[in-house]
C-alpha cells in the first residue's frame, strides 16, 4: 500500500484494465433491482434507444472505476469519487482506467490526494471521467 | 441571462426516505461479481476478519444501486425530451459491512440549465444520504440527470 510520502504532483495511478462482460452487466442488474430487459442487457432496446449496443449502466461503470483506488491503496482509501458519463460504455470491449495525481495537501488531519481519473476505450473513446478524493496513511 | 427553468420548485426541501435495505452477503458477491472485484477483503470474509472488520466490507460505492429504490417525484422539467444519466458523485463516510441495515433519505439539491457548444442542457440533481442501523452516515451520493434542447 503506497504511503503519502511516497507521491507527488503528477503521478500516475493504473491502468487498471478490463472488460465488463454480458455476465457481469446481467449479474449488477439484478443486485440493482433491475433485471427486466433493458438498454444495458437487450441489444433490441439498446438500438431503439439508438446505443450501438447493450451498455454499462452509469453505476457499474463508476463501481469499475473505484476498484483503481480501492486495488491500489486499500478498501477505505476512496473518499469522494465525482463521474460525468460522457459516452455510453459498451460489453465485451476493453476499458482502462487511470488516474493523474493533481494535488497533494492534509485536510482535517488527513492525507489527501485529488486526482483526475478517466475511462477510455481501445480507440482512444472518452467514456467516464471526473475527480476522485483518495486518502493515504503517514510513514510509520 | 441564465435560463430561467420551469420546474415544481415546491419539491425543494422535501425528504423521501427509503429502507432499510439488507446489505446481505449475496447481495455483495453479486455486485462484487459484476464488476469482476479481486480484492479479498471485498470477496473472502476471512480475509476480510483477518483484516479486522467484523465481516465481508461493501465496495465503497455499493450504496448507488439502492438509490433507484428511492421513489422520487417527477420534478415536472418543462425542457427538451429524452433524459440521461449524466453524473454521479458518492462521498464515502463510513464503510458499509455485511449485516448493516442501509437507509436512504433524498431531497432535489438543484436543477439548472447549462449551454454549451452543443446547446443548452437542463440537469436535475437529487441527493440522497445512506445511514446505517446505528445511525452513522456511511454514504452521501449526488445523482445528475440531463436532458437536451
Amino acid at each position: 500500500m503506497p504511503y503519502f510520502e511516497d507521491v507527488d504532483l503528477g503521478d500516475e495511478v493504473g491502468p487498471l484494465v478490463l472488460e465488463a462482460s454480458d455476465d457481469g452487466v446481467l449479474e449488477f442488474c439484478r443486485v440493482w433491482g433491475n433485471d427486466a430487459p433493458s438498454r444495458f442487457t437487450d441489444a433490441e432496446i439498446a438500438k431503439r434507444d439508438r446505443m450501438p449496443g447493450p451498455i454499462v449502466p452509469g453505476i457499474m461503470s463508476m463501481a469499475i472505476m473505484a476498484r483503481l483506488f480501492t486495488d491500489w491503496a486499500g478498501p477505505e482509501a476512496l473518499k469522494d469519487l465525482d463521474l460525468v458519463f460522457r459516452q455510453p460504455v459498451p460489453h465485451n470491449s476493453p476499458l482502462s482506467i487511470a488516474a493523474t495525481i493533481t494535488d497533494t495537501r492534509q485536510e482535517d488531519g488527513e492525507n489527501v490526494l485529488e486526482c483526475d481519473v478517466l475511462m477510455t476505450g481501445p480507440d482512444g473513446q472518452r467514456y467516464v471521467g471526473g475527480k476522485a478524493l483518495v486518502s493515504l496513511p503517514s510513514k510509520p | 441571462m441564465a435560463l430561467e427553468l420551469d420546474y415544481d420548485r415546491s419539491l425543494y426541501g422535501v425528504e423521501h426516505k427509503a429502507g432499510p435495505f439488507p446489505v446481505t452477503a449475496a447481495v455483495i458477491k453479486s455486485f462484487t461479481q459484476g464488476i469482476g472485484e479481486t480484492n479479498p477483503i471485498f470477496i473472502d470474509e476471512d480475509a476480510a476478519k483477518e483484516a479486522g472488520y467484523s465481516g465481508l466490507v461493501a465496495p465503497p460505492t455499493l450504496c448507488t444501486i439502492f438509490v433507484r429504490q428511492v421513489k422520487l417525484p417527477d420534478v415536472k422539467l418543462n425542457f427538451g425530451k429524452s433524459g440521461m444519466h449524466a453524473g454521479q458523485k458518492v462521498q464515502s463516510v463510513t464503510p458499509i459491512l455485511v449485516g448493516d441495515q442501509i437507509t436512504a433519505s433524498s431531497h432535489l439539491k438543484d436543477v439548472y440549465a447549462k449551454t454549451g457548444r452543443t446547446g443548452t442542457m437542463a440537469f436535475v440533481v437529487w441527493e440522497t444520504t445512506f445511514s446505517n442501523q446505528k445511525g452513522e452516515v456511511v454514504a452521501e451520493v449526488q445523482e445528475s440527470f440531463a436532458r437536451r434542447e
